[in-house]
């Protein structure tokens, strides 16, 4: 990049697929200039490693690595998460790298009539007003939960993501600790996702996805969990959890995982594992259901992979 | 200057950075088949195609369009229709039409993907509610498309063209249907509302100047009342017509408002404190608006709370002493509960709109409205207009459900800008303003008690209900219980809890709903304590005629028959069967006036009534076409004009049997001059003797107008106020007077047994079979009957199980305002649907018809509520029936 794009990208937001930002432009939420952005041939496509790695360009749409046969294969809790999001016509459209940059879904960030701190306002309205879909994991000011469902299913599959600046971030460094109420990841200004970077899969691994909502399809999850894990001998050998929909950032469930690993894939083992989903939990007043939810969604992704 | 390939044509793209597709499409190309609903990629009716995918181009920045291959609607069938356009035609997958295109557009890409992959098999629901995903309708045409787009997968409609069942289904599948919001007239501006941010407050100086004195604005007047205050964020302070959106909302931004805060008071709960600030003061009470049918009834009103209404009362003392009795002796027949329901958007897809245009001192106004004719007469009084100066025009609704039967400020704006410009200007609200200032069906909290006696009979039925009706009055749900299962005393009181909100609305059987959600769920539950079958307990305790009928009819359903005890299950999933009963009345709008035709040798049929996706064309040309013995499609149907004879609004379920007795009266009319005209007879024995006379007939009319009811009725049939006594009586009078709506004899029914199957893990409720059975007489047009019947179904579901406006309940900002977070059924949660008219009861009305739209929709959610019941032993008392609920009422906690 030259130092004058430098400068431009520092002084408006990128727009790739936009199909975020368009929202945002007509309801007036983003107002700055825009700098539009393309896909260079190290930023788009499926590349695959000679270790079984892969390496998707972040200007790949959720569609076409959705419709991978050799992807789906090897990381199926990674397209069942990108069949599971918006619509197929979003889909068509929406980038990989623009899906994990995407901006809150809080209904008050995105009224152009209300501050918050997203905004650059001085609170969150939502924690004292009506926070119905928000966190049921309070890790910071802002309480409204991260909307993408693929960094939900990177975090899973412990995935790298690699920048302009920057190679090797995980998708904590990428998109921080929930405790920054003013932004929605950890970019620095003017800093652009390149590529994802996954390792390739375990030796008998299995994964799912699921998200719960009221409807069938086509809505933002109330929880949503991508879960993989090698059952060996009837034993849980590795167990990856992440969550989204109920925490600034998506979350790995670590006591979950623990709570099974080396046990016995046995139906009161999940059981009492998703019970653990919810430790550390610290529900809003509205939003105690979500952890109902979140043990649910766990239990029922464990029991599909030990089957 | 970069390009895109459009539907073949190579077409220039504007530079400017925050340009989208559909505006290119729509506004520049004037390709309106591409529809503008949610600007967010959630219902899919701007769906085009980018080099044959499907994409949102609501989403869509113009610069990705460079050098693609973009297909809109107008594209699809442009040399022939594709197969699944014939296929929406002959399975009537469509209502109002303003979602169908984009159903189209994707569903031919699906079908084009899957025939070429997989020949003539045809796709299982899962697989085609997964590709339709992306889209919602509001009317409900699922049940339809599901069929469409398997049959059209299968092979079934590759050959030959289709005649519809529904007029003008080949319109709304080509994306040639012109609704208002897609009127261009030359010249035309471009009209947007400033509205207030806060919940109340008294606007000072409203300072227009700079707004003015804007390039390319040419028109800004305020929008306040006389009185300066605002009572709910959203409402109109100020409008500006100018050359495009975006100007006119610089301008909006512009204008300078120097207001004063008052205090403000938010809901249910917190208007009804005592402390509680006043929305209306007494001098300013005839602004609030109106959520109901007809007109209201005077009601003592204190604060914010107006009510009671309790005139359908029947010994309300004695109902109070015996209930109260029965509790201190713990009867256990003695059901009580509290009941909530939430607030239900109508949720058009074809946002309120207008386009006004003078010439001269004619106005002709476009307006997507429910009643062509009453808003001319709305416009000329308002404006001081003669009558025969003011046209009002509605070719096609894309859906109003009760939200566009009054003269709404969309169109008041729109002529005041037009008037002061001196150029045609369109107002058509964005998604926010949909989802937030044109009415609702108001949330609700009903207290319900009811005892039966010891004979087993219905003894006393008590219900209030306290309605949140925002800035507005009149709600009526609780009197509803009167004219259902008669007992010896009632106690009914309905009370608007005025606040600082948008005013609700008439909402499909505004009251009814809600007042099946609280009746019914108590009539279960009087039937599991009594250890009666549901069915037969209704059966014993609700005497109408239609719906004895609809009892046998339900309770010979095999799905009925073979339910198992009541919370038998305990895994994961457990299913439950439901039932409940709804009615509503069966309404018609005097002076209702048809005019048939022979011209050329052509029949016409016109009255200035307007199809909002109900079907009403097709009920008139049916009507026509079989009393002359043609084929729908030979006869020609002119609606939606004002200019026309007057004919009734699409409210009340009035249209059918508003139109079709003038109708037949009048054919009688023509069919006898004719004859007189007639040359000579037929030929003896002729197949088609109407057409071989019309054929040679000269130009010839006639005119009926709605007759009084005044047939015998047969035994059991009356008007359902007749129970109501004197005051039925009166009520009858008042809705004649002040609403022009007779009541007629007999009450359209319906009793529907719902399946559901329940996710105690997460909270999900799939409603699996819904058998609906419907007595609203002769059916005119069955293919679109049961469109509208299934539809009212689907509308139901999303009643029951998903939809709520959410507020913030400090300041009163509406948060669902994008159809993301206003939440109406998808495709994929349709359920198979079963539709069984019972075609008697109504032949005491010329023609045997009444209208069927909203009785269909009444006991949708507690049938749902009855049968997650049934499938886990709790009770559901709050609507939606959502997984926050539906998971803390299984753990017995109380919801947030």
């Amino acid at each position: 990049m030259t130092a004058s794009a430098m400068i431009a990208t520092q002084a408006g937001e990128f727009r790739a697929a936009g199909t975020d930002l368009s929202e945002r432009r007509r309801s007036g939420v983003s107002k700055g200039p825009l700098i539009d952005i393309s896909a260079t041939s190290d930023t788009i496509g499926i590349h695959w490693g000679s270790d079984g790695s892969l390496r998707v360009g972040a200007f790949t749409t959720i569609a076409a690595i959705a419709g991978d046969a050799r992807v789906a294969a090897a990381y199926p809790g990674m397209i069942a998460s990108a069949h599971g999001l918006a619509t197929p016509q979003v889909r068509h459209l929406a980038t990989l790298g623009g899906n994990l940059a995407q901006r809150s879904r809080c209904w008050y960030f995105r009224n152009p009539h209300i501050a918050c701190l997203r905004k650059g306002g001085p609170d969150c309205p939502a924690r004292s007003g009506n926070h119905l879909y928000h966190v049921a994991f309070d890790l910071g000011p802002c309480v409204a939960p991260h909307p993408s469902t693929m960094a939900a299913a990177l975090l899973a599959y412990e995935a790298k993501v690699i920048t302009d600046q920057r190679s090797s971030l995980t998708i904590s460094d990428l998109l921080g600790d929930g405790r920054n109420g003013a932004a929605d990841n950890a970019l620095q200004p003017g800093e652009m996702i390149k590529s994802v970077e996954l390792p390739s899969p375990l030796q008998g691994e299995r994964a799912h996805y699921k998200r719960a909502i009221s409807r069938t399809h086509a809505e933002w999850p109330l929880v949503e969990v991508c879960a993989r894990a090698v059952v060996k001998d009837g034993t849980f050998q590795f167990v990856r959890l992440a969550a989204g929909g109920i925490a600034p950032v998506p979350l790995r469930l670590a006591a979950a995982e623990a709570a099974l690993q080396g046990k016995s894939a046995s139906a009161a083992n999940i059981a009492s594992a998703a019970e653990q989903a919810a430790a550390g939990a610290k529900p809003l007043p509205m939003t105690g259901y979500k952890l109902d939810l979140l043990k649910g969604l766990v239990r029922d992704l464990l029991e599909k992979i030990a089957e | 200057m970069s390009t895109m390939t459009i539907n073949g044509k190579l077409a220039p793209l504007p530079d400017d950075p925050d340009a989208l597709l559909v505006d290119v499409v729509r506004d520049a190309l004037d390709l309106t088949g591409t529809k503008l609903v949610c600007g967010a990629g959630v219902c899919g009716a701007c769906t085009v195609l980018i080099d044959g995918e499907p994409a949102v181009s609501c989403l869509m920045p113009v610069r990705a369009a460079a050098d693609r291959n973009v297909t809109t609607v107008e594209g699809i069938g442009a040399a022939k229709l594709h197969p699944v356009q014939k296929a929406f035609m002959a399975h009537d997958a469509l209502q109002c039409g303003f979602c169908t295109p984009g159903f189209i557009v994707a569903a031919a890409a699906f079908h084009d993907s899957w025939r070429a992959a997989k020949g003539t098999a045809a796709p299982t629901r899962e697989e085609i509610g997964a590709a339709l995903s992306g889209h919602l309708c509001r009317c409900g045409a699922y049940d339809g498309i599901f069929r469409a787009v398997a049959d059209a997968c299968a092979g079934r409609f590759d050959g030959n063209d289709v005649l519809p069942p529904r007029m003008e289904a080949r319109d709304k599948v080509t994306g040639s249907a012109k609704y208002t919001v897609d009127i261009n007239h030359d010249g035309q501006l471009e009209g947007v509302i400033l509205r207030s941010p806060f919940a109340h407050a008294r606007i000072g100086e409203l300072d227009l100047a700079a707004a003015r004195a804007m390039p390319g604005v040419s028109a800004v007047i305020p929008l306040l009342g006389e009185d300066h205050i605002v009572r709910y964020v959203g409402e109109p302070i100020a409008a500006v017509a100018a050359k495009d959106r975006k100007t006119a909302l610089l301008a909006i931004a512009a204008i300078k408002v120097n207001s004063e805060r008052l205090p403000s008071v938010i809901g249910l709960e917190e208007a009804r404190k005592a402390d509680a600030p006043v929305v209306f003061e007494k001098s300013a009470r005839k602004k609030a608006g109106n959520v109901s049918e007809g007109g209201g009834s005077p009601a003592s009103w204190k604060g914010n709370i107006r009510g009671p209404s309790a005139a359908f009362s029947k010994k309300p003392k004695k109902v109070r002493s015996w209930i109260d009795g029965a509790r201190a002796a713990n009867n256990p027949l003695l059901v009580e509960g509290t009941f909530r329901t939430g607030t239900q958007q109508h949720a058009c897809l074809e946002p309120h709109a207008a386009v006004a245009r003078f010439d001269g001192d004619r106005l002709t106004v476009h307006v997507s409205t429910q009643a062509v004719f009453h808003l001319m007469e709305l416009i000329a009084k308002s404006y001081k207009l003669d009558r025969d100066k003011v046209r009002v025009i509605a070719d096609h609704v894309g859906g109003g459900f009760g939200s566009k039967a009054a003269l709404g400020v969309e169109t008041t704006t729109a002529i005041e800008l037009a008037r002061e410009a001196r150029a045609p200007v369109r107002v058509a609200y964005d998604r926010h303003e949909e989802l937030s200032v044109t009415g609702y069906r108001p949330a609700t909290e009903m207290k319900i008690a009811l005892l039966p006696s010891g004979q087993g009979e219905l003894k006393a039925l008590s219900l209030t209900a306290h309605a949140d009706t925002g800035a507005a009055t009149n709600s009526t749900i609780a009197a509803l219980a009167r004219l259902i299962y008669p007992a010896e005393a009632k106690e009914l009181a309905d009370f608007d809890v005025i606040s600082n909100l948008p005013a609700g609305a008439p909402f499909r059987g505004p009251g009814g709903p809600p007042m099946a959600f609280a009746l019914e769920q108590a009539i279960d539950e009087a039937a599991l304590r009594m250890n009666v079958d549901p069915v037969a307990l209704r059966k014993r305790w609700d005497p109408d005629p239609n719906r004895q009928r609809l009892y046998d009819w339900a309770s010979s359903l095999d799905v009925w028959r073979n339910r198992k005890p009541v919370a038998a299950q305990n895994g994961r999933y457990r299913r439950g069967v439901g039932v409940a009963t709804g009615y509503w009345l069966y309404l018609w709008q005097p002076g209702s006036k048809v005019e048939v035709a022979v011209k050329g040798g052509r029949l016409i049929a016109s009255t200035a009534t307007q199809d909002i996706g109900t079907g009403t064309r097709t009920v008139i040309a049916n009507t026509l076409a079989r009393e002359f013995g043609l084929e729908p499609h030979e006869v020609e149907v002119r609606i939606g004009d004002s200019q026309l004879p007057e004919g009734p609004g699409s409210g009340g379920s009035r249209v059918t049997a508003s139109v079709i007795p003038p109708m037949l009266l009048a054919i009688t009319q023509l069919k006898a001059a004719i004859q007189q005209s007639a040359k000579r007879q037929p030929i003896p024995g002729s197949n088609a003797p109407w057409r071989e006379m019309l054929a040679v007939s000269p130009d010839l009319s006639a005119s009926g107008v709605r007759p009084e009811d005044s047939r015998q009725m047969a035994p059991g049939i009356q008007s359902p106020l007749k129970q109501a006594g004197f005051m039925g009586w009166i009520l009858g009078w008042m809705m004649r007077r002040f609403s022009n709506l007779a009541i007629g004899a007999g009450v359209p029914s319906s009793v529907q047994i719902v399946e559901v199957e329940v996710d105690t893990w997460l909270g999900h409720v799939r409603v699996v079979n819904v058998h609906t059975g419907i007595a609203v007489g002769r059916i005119v047009a069955p293919a679109l009957a049961r469109s509208q019947a299934a539809g009212a179904v689907i509308q139901g579901i999303g009643y029951a199980l998903y939809e709520a406006r959410e507020v913030d309940c400090r300041t009163g900002d509406v948060l669902s305002g994008g159809m993301d977070d206003y939440r109406i059924p998808g495709i994929a949660d349709t359920p198979i649907i079963d539709v069984h008219f019972d075609q008697g009861g109504f032949d005491h009305v010329l023609g045997g018809s009444v209208g069927v739209g909203e009785v269909a929709t009444v006991p949708t959610s507690p049938a749902v509520a009855n049968a997650i019941h049934h499938a886990t032993g709790i009770r559901l008392t709050e609507l939606p029936i959502r997984p926050d609920r539906l998971v803390a009422a299984l753990k017995g906690r109380a919801a947030a």
